[in-house]
Formats: C-alpha cells, sequence, structure tokens
C-alpha cells in the first residue's frame, strides 16, 4: 500500500467531513469572536500599566498569543473526535479490514485535526491584519512581523494539541469525560505551567513564554520602573492604560525556531505512540476500555445463542401470550419515569465512584463550615461531572432517539425528569454543605446552594440537548469550576462560596440562568422532535 | 381504527423528493410496504411514527391529524426503527421498563408485559445480560419486544428481520401473522418473501412514489399469463436479459433456466408459469423505469 496517499486519503476524507458539518461553522464563528475580542480591545496584552503601540509586530505576537491560549483549550474538545467518529459510524471496522496500518491512520487523522484547529489559526490571522488597520495606530504594515508568530509560535502549539487530542482518543481511560476534564489541567500545565514550574524557559510547548520574554525586555528598556509585570486580561470593556511604548517584536534566532520545530517533532512522536495505543477498533484488544469484560460478555452471548437456537430448533411457530394492556393500564405517572431517568443516570457508575461520593459528603458534614461550602462542595460538585455530562446527550450517543421520541407526551416529562435525576444528585452530593448552611442559618448561603444545585443539572442538560455530546459540559464546568469554586472568583464560583455580600445577587442571577437554560433545553427537543 | 396517508410529501435540501404525493388508506392488517433502496420507505415510516414533518399532506388517524396531535397516535403506536441505539450498560429488562416508563405503562402491567415479551423474543434466558454484549440479532429481537410494550394498534417495522438468522426471521413473521388481528402492522422491507409471508395488502414505493397498492392477489393478476420459463445456454443469457425482464435463473444441466417476465411467450419452447410476488414487484419497478427512461428521451 502506498502510505503517503493512504494518509493523505484519510486527513483529507476526515477533514471534509468535518468542515461540511454545521459545527464547523460554530468553530469559525468562535475564532471571528476571538479575532473580533482582541481587535476591540476586549483582550489587552498589558505590561503593568502599558500597552504596546499597534503595530504589525504587536498585534500579531498579541493575536497569536491569544490563538494560542484559547485555541489550544477549545480546539481540543472540537478535534477530539476523529477516531470516534469512525466508531460511531462503522467507518473504523471497514478500514480495519484494510491494509492501511495504525501508523498512517494516526497520521492522517493528526494532519486532519491539524488542520482544523490550523483553519482557526488563519481566520485569526486575517482578524489580526484587519485590525491592524481599525486600529491605526500605525499605518506601516509589516506582513513578516505580523504573521511569523503565527507560523512560529501558533501552528506548532497546534499541532501538539492535534497529537494529543489523537493520544487521548486511544487511551481508554482519556478517551471519554475523564479526558475531557483532565485536559483543561494538562491545558495550564503545557500553557504556563510548565516552564514556570521548572524555571527553563524554552521548556514552553505553547511558545508563550518566548514571545512575552521578549515583550518584558521591551518594556524594560522603555518604561521607567517596570517591574516585570505582564497579563493578558478579558474585560467587557477595553483595558485603561497609563501609556504605550513601541515593541520591536521577537528577534527570531535560529535557536528559538529549531526550538519550535522541535516542538512539531515532539507532536510526531506523541502520534507515534498514540499508533501504538490504538485498538485499530478492536472491541476486545488489550487497549480497549472494557477488553476483559467484553470477552466474558461475548463468551457468555455465545452461549445463550447456541441456547436460545437450541430451544427454539425445529420449532419456529409462535405461540404469542401477551395479555392485553388495557387502556386504563396506560398512564402519564411522572414518578415512573423520573425513577427511570434516575437508574439510567447512575447505571454503570463503579462501587469506587460511590466511596468517593459519601468520603467527600461525610467530609462537608465534619469540616468547618467554610471549607465545607467551599472547597469540599466544589469538590463534590465536579464529581458527578460524568452522571450530569449523559444528560441531554445519552439519547443521540446512544441512538435512542427514535424510540423515545416516537412516545406520547414525551415533552416535557422525560426532560424534566432527566433534570430532576441530577437535581437530585447535586443534592445528595452537596447535601452536607447544605445541611450545615442550614443549621447555621445561613439563609443567603442556602439560597446560593440552592441556586447552584440547579444551575449545575440545567447547564448539563442545556449543552447536552444543543450539542449531543458530553464534551461542551465537560470542559466548560471544569473551566469554571477551576476559575470560580477553585479559585474563589465571585460571579463564577456556583457553590456562592466566594460571593460575600452579593451573594443573593449572584444566586439570583444562576436562578435566572438557570431558567433560560431549561427553556433551551426545552426549545431545543422540540426542535429535534420533529427532525430525527 | 383507520390510519390515511392523504397526499403526503416529502422533501430534503437540495430538491430531493423522498415522497411525492402518496396515497394511502389503512385497515388493520399487515400491509407489506416494498421498493428499492431510497425509494422513500424509512422516510415515510419515520413521518407515520411523528417523528418527521411531512412537507405537504396529512397522515389522519381514525380521521385526526398526527401533524397537530401527534400524541394521540404515539399513544397506541408501536416503532421499530431501521437504525436504532440501546444503553449498553442496561439489561434487557432494565432497557424495556426504562421504555415503559417513558410510554407511561405502570410498573406492574410493564413487568408482566415485559417478561412476556422476553420469552416470545427469544430472550428470556439472556435478560439480564448488559446490552452491550449482545449481538446484532439479539438486539434487533430486544427492539421488536420494546415496539410491542405498549400494546400498539399501529405497528410500524423498518426493515425488521435485518440481522435475524433465518429461524428468527420465521419466528417474527408468524409473530406479525398472529398480531395482525386486531391491528394495522405496517411492514417495510425489501425482502419480498417476507411480505409474501405475511402480508395481507403491498405497496410498493419507487422514487418516492406509490407504485401500486392493493391485495397481493390483485398485484398478481397483473403479471398472470406473463410469467415464462426459457431454458437457454449460458452464453444466451445476457441477449435474453436485454430483451425481457430476466426475475430469477437457475443453472441446470441442460442449460439456464430462466423465469421470464413478459407480454407474450419469448420463444416457441417457452413455459408459463404461476406468477410469485416477486415477478410482480420487479415488473412493476420495470414499468415505472421504463417509462422514466422515455420521460427523459422524449425531454
Amino acid at each position: 500500500m502506498n502510505a503517503p496517499r493512504a494518509i493523505f486519503a484519510i486527513a483529507r476524507a476526515d477533514f471534509l467531513e468535518r468542515v461540511r458539518r454545521y459545527s464547523f461553522l460554530l468553530t469559525l464563528l468562535f475564532a471571528v469572536f476571538l479575532g473580533y475580542s482582541a481587535a476591540s480591545g476586549r483582550i489587552t496584552l498589558l505590561l503593568g500599566d502599558y500597552r504596546g503601540v499597534y503595530t504589525s509586530a504587536w498585534i500579531g505576537a498579541l493575536v497569536a498569543m491569544v490563538t494560542t491560549c484559547f485555541v489550544s483549550l477549545v480546539g481540543f474538545y472540537i478535534v477530539k473526535n476523529a477516531i470516534d467518529r469512525d466508531r460511531q459510524t462503522g467507518v473504523g471496522q471497514i478500514l480495519a479490514a484494510t491494509p492501511l496500518s495504525k501508523i498512517s491512520y494516526a497520521l492522517g487523522k493528526f494532519l486532519s485535526n491539524l488542520a482544523v484547529l490550523s483553519s482557526m489559526v488563519v481566520v485569526l490571522a486575517v482578524a489580526a491584519v484587519a485590525m491592524q488597520f481599525f486600529a491605526a495606530e500605525d499605518p506601516h504594515l509589516d506582513t513578516v512581523a505580523l504573521l511569523a508568530p503565527f507560523l512560529v509560535i501558533a501552528l506548532p502549539a497546534m499541532a501538539l494539541i492535534a497529537a494529543l487530542a489523537l493520544l487521548f482518543e486511544t487511551l481508554p481511560l482519556l478517551r471519554g469525560g475523564l479526558g475531557n476534564v483532565a485536559w483543561f489541567f494538562v491545558w495550564s500545565i503545557l500553557g504556563i505551567g510548565l516552564p514556570e514550574l521548572t524555571g527553563k524557559h524554552w521548556l514552553d510547548p505553547m511558545g508563550l513564554m518566548t514571545v512575552a520574554d521578549s515583550m518584558i525586555e521591551g518594556a524594560k528598556a522603555n518604561i521607567p520602573g517596570y517591574k516585570d509585570s505582564f497579563s493578558l486580561t478579558i474585560a467587557n470593556a477595553p483595558a485603561k492604560i497609563v501609556d504605550t511604548f513601541r515593541w520591536q517584536g521577537v528577534p527570531w534566532t535560529s535557536q528559538m525556531i529549531l526550538l519550535r520545530v522541535g516542538w512539531m517533532f515532539a507532536a510526531v512522536v506523541i502520534v507515534l505512540l498514540a499508533a501504538m495505543f490504538f485498538d485499530r477498533f478492536d472491541p476486545v484488544s488489550w487497549f480497549s476500555p472494557s477488553a476483559r469484560k467484553s470477552k466474558k460478555v461475548s463468551m457468555v452471548s455465545a452461549a445463550e445463542q447456541l441456547a436460545a437456537g437450541g430451544a427454539a430448533s425445529g420449532n419456529p411457530t409462535v405461540v404469542v401470550h401477551l395479555t392485553p394492556l388495557a387502556s386504563a393500564a396506560r398512564s402519564n405517572a411522572f414518578g415512573r419515569i423520573f425513577a427511570a431517568e434516575r437508574r439510567l443516570a447512575l447505571k454503570g457508575l463503579h462501587w469506587w465512584w460511590y466511596c468517593v461520593a459519601a468520603g467527600l459528603l461525610i467530609a462537608q458534614f465534619a469540616s468547618p463550615l467554610e471549607i465545607s461550602r467551599g472547597p469540599l462542595l466544589g469538590v463534590a460538585w465536579i464529581w458527578p461531572v460524568m452522571v450530569w455530562s449523559a444528560m441531554g446527550s445519552r439519547e443521540s450517543r446512544f441512538g435512542t432517539r427514535s424510540l423515545l421520541f416516537s412516545c406520547a407526551n414525551i415533552l416535557p416529562r422525560q426532560l424534566l425528569a432527566s433534570f430532576l435525576a441530577g437535581l437530585m444528585v447535586a443534592a445528595l452530593s452537596g447535601a452536607g454543605a447544605g445541611v450545615r448552611l442550614l443549621l447555621a442559618r445561613s439563609f443567603a448561603g442556602l439560597f446560593a446552594w440552592a441556586a447552584g444545585a440547579l444551575f449545575l443539572p440545567a447547564l448539563a442538560l442545556a449543552l447536552g440537548t444543543l450539542s449531543g455530546t458530553g464534551k461542551p459540559f465537560e470542559g466548560l464546568l471544569t473551566a469554571i469550576w477551576y476559575v470560580g469554586p477553585m479559585n474563589h472568583t465571585p460571579g463564577l464560583d456556583f457553590t456562592g462560596a466566594a460571593s460575600g455580600p452579593h451573594t443573593i445577587s449572584y444566586a439570583l442571577i444562576y436562578l435566572a440562568l438557570t431558567a433560560a437554560l431549561l427553556v433551551s433545553a426545552y426549545a431545543i427537543r422540540f426542535r429535534q422532535l420533529r427532525s430525527v | 381504527m383507520q390510519l390515511t396517508v392523504d397526499n403526503l410529501s416529502k422533501n430534503y435540501r437540495g430538491g430531493v423528493k423522498a415522497l411525492q404525493n402518496v396515497q394511502l388508506s389503512l385497515k388493520p392488517g399487515v400491509l407489506g410496504l416494498l421498493g428499492p433502496n431510497g425509494a422513500g420507505k424509512s422516510t415515510l415510516m419515520r413521518i407515520l411514527a411523528t417523528i418527521t414533518e411531512a412537507s405537504s399532506g396529512r397522515v389522519l388517524w381514525n380521521d385526526k391529524d398526527i401533524a397537530r396531535n401527534p400524541d394521540a397516535l404515539r399513544r397506541v403506536l408501536g416503532y421499530l426503527p431501521q437504525d436504532f441505539g440501546v444503553y449498553p450498560n442496561l439489561s434487557a429488562i432494565e432497557f424495556l421498563d426504562y421504555l415503559a416508563a417513558v410510554k407511561g405503562i405502570p410498573a406492574a402491567a410493564a413487568r408482566q408485559r415485559i417478561s412476556e415479551l422476553l420469552a416470545l423474543v427469544n430472550l428470556a434466558d439472556a435478560a439480564k445480560r448488559p446490552l452491550g454484549g449482545y449481538s446484532g440479532g439479539m438486539r434487533q429481537r430486544v427492539g421488536i419486544a420494546q415496539a410491542l410494550l405498549n400494546d400498539p394498534q399501529l405497528l410500524i417495522v423498518d426493515e425488521p428481520t435485518a440481522g435475524l438468522d433465518p429461524e428468527e426471521r420465521v419466528r417474527f413473521r408468524n409473530l406479525l401473522s398472529e398480531l395482525a388481528g386486531e391491528r394495522i402492522v405496517i411492514l417495510s422491507t425489501h425482502i419480498v418473501s417476507d411480505v409474501e409471508a405475511v402480508a395481507t395488502d403491498i405497496a410498493i414505493l419507487a422514487r418516492g412514489q406509490l407504485l401500486a397498492h392493493g391485495a397481493p392477489e390483485a398485484l398478481l393478476s397483473q403479471v398472470a399469463g406473463k410469467i415464462w420459463e426459457v431454458v437457454v445456454p449460458s452464453a444466451e443469457l445476457p441477449a435474453l436479459r436485454q430483451k425481457h425482464l430476466v426475475s430469477n435463473t437457475t443453472h441446470r444441466s441442460d442449460g439456464v433456466h430462466a423465469r421470464v417476465v413478459a407480454g407474450s411467450a419469448p420463444s416457441a419452447e417457452a413455459r408459463q408459469l404461476e406468477p410469485s410476488l416477486e415477478d410482480a414487484y420487479l415488473a412493476a419497478l420495470a414499468t415505472e423505469r421504463n417509462s422514466v427512461a422515455i420521460a427523459g428521451a422524449a425531454a
């Protein structure tokens, strides 16, 4: 087999399949939004109270850093479905029966991932050109200075993201929701954590420190009394600055460029690693998530099929003994469907999941109130992320939409039952903090707790119904959780612990959001009901 | 109990006409819906099952428009889609109980019904195993069981025998015959023998249009006297195929025994045969293809 042709064919088919979906349009819209945010001054690079003059070098570096920061986080979730799509569509079974090697397959998928991410980079690069035109602080357009950061910084970073997404897909433990949650922390370390933790600025996969170091040098030379302050800020309005300074851009040395090329090679090594772990769509391979279980099941199934065949052999005549259902026996009892949704939500969880949940609950009762309603409640409310992320998307994921949507009164009963099952999980997992707040007569805190418990399943249901997958919720919740409850950011702390005097106001906002999310989920499902 | 399909059309994006002015009226019995791949059978099934909206026309269940009041039909509907999934971590009992709850069947009645259905589809022994370990045929039988959960008055089954072994296929056909007495069953398939075995009524769809609808006898009468057996050497078979519609061939020591649909005897030695439903179906499709070709040439 001609390997380069096969790799190209895999990449091309995968890329075309992706770009012909509406979700790709959303991907590009996200890139346009980022570009607009940077161009309108809502995303600003500040060195102390200064920023650079909007020259080609500054704008190129700014937008390339924004690209690297945000596209690397969100882009991972966007491209982490290359192998899964082949698994879901059954195309994988066809490919597995061809002489295609695992390495060729992995390289093809990697190139497709990279092409998708690169298309976002291209959109942002175009936005950067537009930004210089609209900012009009420096009329001289230096295309090399403007585009070099995209090529040298953003593209190798995208290659790493493309490769890591593939690796996550091949590792059973990271293939599902756990990988989506874990990515946020991996991204934090890759982005700034690694050079900060090790003190080695060359150990900078995303390339952000390379640009930051150069800007800091420029600031030291131009700003009197400047003390190494550097921040990439996001705000509703353009950031206030004291003055601007002229930065000449990163003096690209061959060492810097070689280092970035080195990260491209690292991406290829990660792809080869992914190829090694790739199960080649074999459900009973060693790397498969439930290899042992599947083997056991398939043996049992074979035995059962033989037994079933034996029982029926020679007599395919059917004697129908079906008790007719009286029309009175049909009911719309909501309790039944709620119990069924609750069982479905919790089915398949391991015993250790319950042990950790119980441990967190006991800790909430045993710890001081501030710890109980703060970090402990925060952890207790990230723990059921996989239970919630299946809400609203389970029907798409497992192909049961046709079966469910042809049932009477499915809306709003099933959606509401699913939400209440999620709410029950939130209430139970955070019950310790809730009871403590009640006993302490902290009614504002209890109100915030209730708003948080309502908000989490509502967010999961809306995002799951909209996207048909749990990924957006898993990614978003992890990000909000890290910034909010873990870093005590008022407004983003859905436990309410960091809200201080604004506890009631923030809780009301969460309640309003909950209502909006539930209405959205209803509207989306209403539309889906008629378009299976 | 009556289902009326009134001038139904469905257009997809890009100008694809999946259904064009389909007209049907159904009473209790089994309607066998035949048609080649892409004929519009599954689209029609999905519209009848209330999960896809028609572009124009109406579907009436006991004179009520199902687009305006889908739940009136959903309460008495059993639907087995062509492609469906299951929750792999649930057992067959748990999955059926989940759907019973969604369909509004009380727990006690559901328990008895599920037990009877699992016995009926030959899955009683595997009922407590996770569905993730089921074979394709076993999953299909779970699909059949779920379609019968609510004792439906209208049972729509789209390619139900796909993935079933021959024995299970015969069992399912017999089951449909048994069930048909007091309900309307719509069986969509491209396997003519399945329809031949159970249908009390037959409809043929091609390119989104209803080519024929009637009792099997009426369809058979259209090709009565037009079915012939001709014995030719293997080398002459392509020429015979070019001249006539050949519905079947069997290689024997004296040559190829070809089953030919033709208005008059294709040769002096031709022997007239009793028509089968497959002959009638192929003849209807060939007539439609010819008329499209003539219309195309005229245009």
